[in-house]
């Protein structure tokens, strides 16, 4: 039982990240525009799909990772263009529901188009196998996983406090109309703002195909671990966002590892506990949907 | 007076179903400073909106350097060159007093500059990598006007600048206001604080009720104030 506890502590790890990664384009989203996208698992879903067939059609998997978010990125600006944004001036409430049916919809398109059956997408013959991280044998493709999350991640936290327009959007969170009196566009911040929650989606979106399936449902099923990172790490708070999804995922492979049965339940009572002593999560501030 | 920067022709704004702003017409001309006085309510904050457009008017035109920009977004009328001192500072608090500065750099060139900003305010780069929230009320007050003259804008809204700000730090608010005024710089003031606004200002108007019930020479106001008085409807506490 000991020797599984490191491997189990990685598996949890990139379980982690991915959670982490859906987690943070949800808060990005949210902390904006206030708006909850239920529809965040579809777009994930959506470009695993893509680079599924992609590489059926001989694309190389290195340019799916980067071509099927992308897709994913045009789909989701029509989105918030034409369905998001009119109810940006309305209550949280109307784009939850809004998303979730369009979830919905999203979900039986898949089946459409895909089947309603799983589609074996495997990692790359490179990254198949595993590779040796000295005191374990580790499969290549999860090291391959986290590095991508973590320099996704990086590449991020570089965007928000390094450019110009990273700052915008910082401030933009705390005041879109002040933002507005100095000159910024809010409406194109609010575009790029969610393409960018996209991106991170279609990049968890593939990789998770890889590792865990490919189904009409599968980026639904990442999609509650997300929400409750989100509430977890606190909600307003991008760090809590990736403590929260590293906490999440370890807390489920461990339970996975030691009560089998309550591995679903464990992130439930981990959320709980936090709310006990936090009730605003760990890194949370008032008042995001003020 | 020197041609109209800024020219509100009839305006009426509403928020919801309420009408705040009745038939408001005002104008401001290159490097004058006009003071908006009245009453908390009386729809002085509301004008401010409606020229930069967070609050589009129902009716009646607002028209900047000739050109109708009536109901444009906030972001354009802007970019046209007209900065905003908002009531309560609102600075970005999670930000550096720099980053809140960099915020409104927007290539449009002109003498401000955040150095220069610096050089007028030191007080400012001595706190550049504070937090804005951590700020007091004094260099929020400060901050806000640096924001806005990073901009480089030929006509500054400044709403409220003495609210909650102690008498000392009052003074030196409209000390750099007068300042900037010299400088060429057009500014429509909000006050409630009469007197104050009209020591800077060429001309004044007074709102009740969203109606201009008075506009004239600042000078001719601030000496009479019985006239102050009865249009504002209270007494005018005199000031330092």
């Amino acid at each position: 039982m000991i020797e599984h506890i490191g491997p189990q502590l990685f598996n949890g790890l990139v379980l982690g990240a991915f959670y982490a990664i859906v987690a943070l384009g949800l808060s990005l989203i949210m902390n904006l525009t206030g708006t909850i996208n239920m529809a965040h698992g579809s777009f994930m879903t959506l470009a695993g799909y893509l680079a599924y067939t992609m590489v059926l059609r001989k694309v190389p998997f290195g340019w799916a990772l980067i071509l099927a978010p992308l897709i994913a990125v045009l789909v989701g600006i029509i989105v918030e263009r034409t369905l998001v944004r009119p109810l940006y001036k309305r209550e949280p409430f109307y784009s939850l529901l809004m998303t979730f049916g369009l979830s919905l919809m999203a979900e039986e398109a898949f089946r459409l188009i895909w089947g309603p059956n799983g589609v074996p997408f495997s990692p790359p013959p490179a990254l198949a196998g595993a590779a040796s991280l000295g005191f374990m044998q580790f499969p290549t493709f999860r090291i391959f996983i986290v590095v991508v999350l973590l320099i996704a991640i990086a590449a991020l936290a570089l965007f928000l406090t390094r450019t110009r327009f990273g700052l915008r959007l910082r401030a933009a969170v705390q005041d879109t109309e002040m933002i507005a009196a100095l000159g910024t566009n809010t409406q194109v911040l609010y575009a790029v703002n969610f393409s960018l929650g996209i991106f991170l989606a279609g990049i968890a979106g593939v990789l998770a195909g890889g590792m865990l399936g490919l189904s009409p449902t599968s980026g639904n099923a990442l999609l509650m671990p997300a929400f409750v990172t989100v509430i977890i790490g606190g909600m307003g708070s991008l760090f809590g966002s990736i403590v929260g999804g590293l906490l999440v995922g370890i807390a489920i492979s461990m339970t996975t590892l030691f009560i089998p049965a309550a591995s679903e339940v464990s992130m439930y009572v981990l959320m709980a506990i936090v709310l006990l002593v936090r009730p605003r999560g760990l890194f949370g501030e008032e008042g995001i949907f003020g | 007076m020197s041609k109209p920067l800024l020219a509100l022709d009839g305006v009426c704004t509403n928020y919801g179903k309420i009408r705040i702003l009745r038939d408001v017409s005002l104008t401001v001309g290159e490097g004058e400073v006009v003071a908006l006085l009245g009453l908390n309510g009386a729809g002085k904050t509301t004008t401010m909106r409606s020229i930069l457009g967070l609050t589009p008017p129902l009716a009646g035109t607002v028209k900047y350097a000739g050109q109708n920009i009536t109901g444009w977004p906030a972001y354009r009328v802007a970019r046209l060159g007209v900065g905003y001192v908002p009531e309560g500072r609102r600075m970005f608090k999670d930000l550096s007093t720099l980053e809140n500065l960099q915020l409104a750099e927007n290539g449009r060139g002109g003498a401000w500059t955040i150095p220069r900003v610096f050089e007028h305010l030191p007080k400012l780069a001595e706190l550049r990598s504070r937090k804005a929230g951590r700020l007091s009320g004094g260099e929020q007050e400060m901050l806000a006007i640096g924001r806005a003259l990073v901009a480089n804008p030929h006509l500054l809204l400044v709403d409220e600048p003495s609210q909650g700000l102690a008498p000392l730090i009052v003074e030196d608010v409209y000390r750099i206001l007068g300042e900037l005024k010299q400088t060429g710089v057009a500014i429509l003031i909000v006050e409630q604080n009469a007197l104050l606004a009209l020591k800077i200002a060429d001309r004044a108007y007074v709102l009740d009720s969203g109606r201009i019930v008075h506009s004239g020479a600042a000078a001719e106001l601030a000496a009479d104030r019985d006239r102050i008085r009865t249009l504002m409807g209270l007494d005018v506490a005199p000031t330092g």
